[in-house]
């Protein structure tokens, strides 16, 4: 690989590397800890908490925001962002439930090209920071404007619906099983397979640590940005599918806020906004606290107004609990952009 | 030296995926219809109650699917009261979807597991929820609808609800007779797909055709909120120039078109439709004594809790329970204006105790 | 040598006042579309006055983004400022000031614990304030309760909404003032200087002594307070607060200040690019009205200004 390294400096690297990855597992070990520790708690302190009915409830209610949690996982790591996902996801709502209207036999073309949809929009994303340079922040922020225009001039209501069974899969247990539960596991394994065991994702956390490095490695560095973003994309499309599934039918405004809540849990989950550092295991048991929080409060009958503020103070409290040591940051690192979180 | 890509073709084409997007899928939802007849005749079917019976003590779960409009915190704190007068109900639980339907879905789910005797609400969107509503149903908890409009499907037990169409068709008689017959008006409408925005363009629509002078320009919908309405009131004054009235039978919606058309020098000659009992607007109709109002009650809240002790007492209840609208002239609008509470709030017998805080 | 640094001095302004250049080129195609609206004074007052509150957000905002950090929290304090200040009016034209102060002093703040937060975990000011802005919209819904709560005093809107020479109205010219005082600030004063320095290169800012720390603070606090301004600003417009008010205003601000060519890393900005970026998004909002197109494409095209004016600094910026 790199053979211009020198032997003391790719020995102090090693070494760097094998501390983050303590760092990480510690990390991840300690969102962990946190929900199981939560868990259990609630599950003394809470009735109706630790039913099968109710813990079911929180899994099949959290898989959705974990499917976009992932692609955005991907997309930080890659040292990018990606605001675009909320719109996207209310955009597969509203086409999957409007164009299959139902009828089982179209799920399935459907499915594959709102995927391909997706797959457009990431691309599209990722050539415009290749090729102009821009911000990937305002970027998706921009593309998440035109989205929501986009979904609202076509519809200001709800339409269609989804299939049975896409219902099915958002709703129902197999065996006592969240189906969609287990949807995100197997994503999961997936995605952690993909970032850890694979060429593509050493080289993806080797982009966002530090872009102009990896492209002098000889890393393919648009071409990795084009992975994440499709990665991203494709998280939100899959997400939107559960959606359409648990809504049943196609409302524009479905998509509302998952882009941030997907942030927060990466972040939370160990994923580091300056890049290069990222955990899967740690961002699905994120997504499980937010949900296991969110559930514990209406249990409790704490009004929703609380909870918008004990979610915002968790948020809070976690970034200052897990503050990352001071990580250089290169000024005018134009090509590895979003440099300050 | 770097190629670089032509900014024409990213321009056309994100703008042709917009445009081209939007065209090319024209909605497949046929816009409701209101067949008057048919629904007078589902609303006055009776419910099966005798699966819903058991005994006490309750717990009245409520799944709003939004709390920040004056209108529903007042018709919870009818509820609140109502539910503190029957020594059989233990609790009320209330969650808030803030305009989420994924989370209304999720709000359900956690009432059911709380063990509710019976979910009242009001829907962020109504057919999102209905799988939830059913599942409640299922497990024997009565489902009712309350506020806005009357929802016939098998997730909701039973309506206390505001008849739309009759409310629109006062407001829109009343609003005709202003008019003298005739000009050019528009419709400020509440959340686009709800029975109360779809029964009140029906009604308005319905009124216009006896009246070939009036000529309907847009029908906006300003979702219940003062300041959107505001805005759209804004980006119509400047794309019409002529605009002699407008339809507004939500009075939160009409504060918001009248300031619009006050900051742009063209209220003088504007001609209010009635709105309702909003505060705000009722201070309004005294001070420049026109306009009027067709009443919306906030104790639709009152009547959906007891219609839901009544269904878990068995007792026989119809699909829908209307809560009548009455109108008020401008004359007569002091009586109900409250000068010195803000503008968000309603006149209501609530008593001290349950009065939200001003 | 010489002509390539000529040749990068001249992009380097170029792309400092291209924004000024955009507007004046927006006005001028609004103008030729749509000469009853745009040629008449009153009708570009009210634009002027529909920008206002979102570009005195903005303009404390840009300090923060000088400095290479964000405010995602502006919308929410925007929000809790509406709210209170309107309650402790009570509508008694009396109780103004003392409203206005106590409302300041809130967001002001607000503004303080961004900046403790900032202070404690540097380097993460895109999360930290998402989740202050949670925190906040939290306590604003707690404090109103779901209503809007609070009456403003008689006579306020109708001050702040009438205009000067029948052109511009109050409010707008309180922008202007405000933005002009600002960027004398950043211009003339050390504290500008400094925000400059530590925006560039905050390590060596650190090195060679500068206060980063208090600097930071000072910005997160500014603003919050603007931020505060704005919801006065709100309340001035509408006379009456919203439990929506403030919603969506962060973005709407970043895209302004991003317009105005402030850039995320740091170290550029100005505050009249900030209001130049203002006018430009409102200016094409009101243009997508005139010509009669759907309401909605509004938001396609403020995205597709975004993107745009993005590409364009960047390739601006770009060495070859």
């Amino acid at each position: 690989m790199a053979a211009a390294a020198a032997p003391g400096r790719h020995g102090a690297a090693l070494a760097a590397h094998r501390r983050h990855a303590a760092l990480r597992a510690a990390r991840s070990a300690g969102i962990w800890g946190l929900l199981v520790l939560g868990t259990m708690l609630a599950a003394v302190l809470v009735p109706g908490f630790a039913t099968a009915t109710n813990l079911g409830n929180v899994v099949t209610q959290s898989a959705a925001l974990g499917l976009v949690a992932l692609g955005q996982t991907f997309v930080i790591a890659a040292g990018l962002i990606d605001l675009s996902v909320g719109q996207l996801l209310g955009l597969t709502v509203v086409l999957t439930c409007a164009l299959s209207d139902g009828r089982g036999e179209l799920l399935l073309p459907v499915a594959l090209g709102v995927l391909a949809l997706g797959a457009v929009v990431g691309s599209l994303h990722a050539w415009l920071v290749n090729k102009l340079a821009i911000e990937p922040l305002i970027l998706t922020f921009g593309s998440l404007s035109i989205l929501q225009g986009a979904i609202f001039s076509y519809t200001d209501r709800s339409v269609g619906r989804a299939p049975e069974a896409l219902r099915w899969i958002a709703n129902e247990r197999l065996l006592g099983w969240p189906v969609a539960g287990a949807l995100l596991v197997l994503t999961a394994l997936g995605a952690h397979l993909l970032l850890r065991r694979t060429r593509f994702g050493l080289r993806l956390l080797a982009t966002g640590d530090d872009g102009e490095s990896a492209r002098r490695a000889g890393v393919p560095v648009a071409r990795i940005r084009w992975g994440a973003f499709v990665l991203s994309a494709l998280g939100a499309v899959a997400g939107g599918l559960l959606v359409a599934g648990r809504l049943g039918t196609g409302y524009p405004n479905a998509g509302q806020g998952f882009e941030l809540d997907a942030i927060v849990a990466a972040v939370l989950g160990g994923t580091s906004l300056a890049g290069g550092r990222a955990s899967i295991v740690g961002t699905i048991g994120a997504v499980l606290l937010l949900g296991v929080i969110a559930n514990v409060l209406n249990l409790l009958e704490v009004s929703a107004f609380v909870q918008t503020l004990a979610k915002g103070a968790i948020v809070v409290a976690a970034i200052i609990a897990t503050r990352a040591p001071r990580s250089q940051v290169r000024p005018g690192a134009a090509h590895a952009p979003v440099a300050d979180a | 030296m770097r190629n670089h890509p032509s900014r024409r073709t990213f321009v056309g084409g994100s703008l042709a995926f917009a445009f081209g997007g939007s065209s090319l899928l024209a909605p497949l939802a046929a816009h409701a219809q209101v067949d008057r007849a048919a629904q007078k005749k589902q609303m006055a079917e009776p419910v099966d109650t005798a699966k819903f019976k058991k005994a006490g003590p309750y717990t009245i779960g409520v799944a709003a699917g939004y709390m920040s409009n004056s209108w529903v915190v007042f018709c919870l704190q009818h509820v609140r009261w109502e539910a503190s007068l029957h020594k059989d109900v233990k609790d009320v639980i209330v969650t808030d979807a803030a305009f989420n339907p994924g989370k209304q879905v999720a709000d359900i789910e956690d009432l059911i597991a709380k063990n509710v005797s019976m979910i009242i609400y009001w829907p962020v969107d109504e057919k999102a929820i209905q799988p939830a509503l059913e599942k409640a149903i299922a497990k024997g908890i009565p489902t009712i609808n309350a506020g806005g409009g009357f929802t016939y499907s098998p997730g909701t037990t039973s309506n206390a609800f505001i008849d739309q169409y009759v409310l629109g068709e006062m407001v829109a008689q009343h609003f005709m007779t202003d008019l003298g017959g005739k000009g050019k008006v528009f419709a400020m409408l509440p959340i686009a797909g709800t029975t109360a925005a779809v029964d009140q363009l029906a009604a308005l629509n319905d009124v216009l055709k006896k009246h070939p002078g009036v000529e309907l320009l847009s029908a906006e919908h300003g979702d219940w909120n003062r300041a959107k309405a505001k805005q759209i009131s804004e980006n119509l004054l400047q794309r019409y120039p002529k605009i002699d009235g407008v339809y507004s039978p939500a009075g939160q919606m009409s504060m918001g078109v009248v300031e619009a058309f006050e900051e742009a020098g063209r209220a003088k000659s504007l001609v209010m439709s009635p709105g309702d009992e909003y505060n705000g607007w009722m201070k309004w109709v005294v001070k420049n004594k026109k306009g009027g109002a067709v009443t919306f009650p906030t104790r639709a809240g009152q009547e959906a809790t007891k219609l839901g002790l009544k269904i878990l007492a068995g007792q026989p209840v119809p699909r829908g329970l209307v809560i009548p609208s009455q109108y008020i002239a401008p004359a007569e609008a002091a009586k109900y204006a409250e000068m010195d509470k803000p503008d968000d709030w309603w006149a209501s017998n609530l008593p001290a105790g349950f009065k939200p805080k001003a | 040598m010489a002509s390539r640094l000529a040749t990068q001095a001249l992009r380097e302004l170029v792309s400092r006042w291209a924004i000024l250049g955009a507007l004046a080129l927006l006005y001028l195609a609004a103008a030729i579309l749509s000469p009853d609206a745009f040629l008449e004074p009153a009708y570009v007052g009210n634009v002027l006055r529909q920008a206002a509150p979102v570009a005195i957000a903005a303009i404390g905002t840009t300090l923060v983004m000088i400095l290479g950090g964000v405010d995602l929290s502006i919308g929410a304090i925007i929000s809790l400022s509406a709210v209170f200040c309107a309650v402790q009016m009570g509508g008694d034209a009396a109780n103004v000031g003392p409203a206005l102060a106590a409302t300041l002093l809130l967001a002001a703040g607000l503004g303080a614990v961004n900046g403790m937060l900032n202070i404690a975990s540097p380097g993460s000011s895109f999360i930290l304030t998402l989740g202050s802005a949670l925190a906040f919209y939290g306590l604003t819904q707690l404090y109103s309760g779901g209503t809007a709560r609070g009456i403003v005093a008689p006579g306020f809107r109708e001050f702040f909404n009438q205009r000067l020479g029948d052109v511009l109205p109050v409010l707008a010219l309180a922008m202007l003032l405000i933005a002009a005082a600002m960027e004398l600030v950043l211009r003339t004063t050390r504290f500008g200087r400094q925000i400059y320095l530590i925006g560039s290169n905050r390590e060596a800012a650190r090195l060679a002594g500068l206060p980063v720390g208090g600097v930071t603070f000072a910005c997160y606090v500014i603003s919050g307070l603007f931020a505060g301004l704005g919801g006065i600003a709100v309340l001035a417009r509408s006379g009456v607060s919203s439990t929506f008010t403030g919603r969506g205003f962060e973005f709407d601000a970043l895209a302004a200040i991003v317009l105005g060519g402030t850039v995320f890393s740091g170290g550029r900005g100005t505050i009249v690019g900030t209001v130049a970026g203002t006018l430009v998004l409102f200016i094409a909002f009101n243009l997508v009205n005139i010509l009669g197109f759907n309401y909605n494409l509004q938001l396609v095209l403020k995205g597709a200004i975004i993107i745009l004016a993005s590409a364009a600094y960047a390739w601006l910026g770009r060495e070859r």
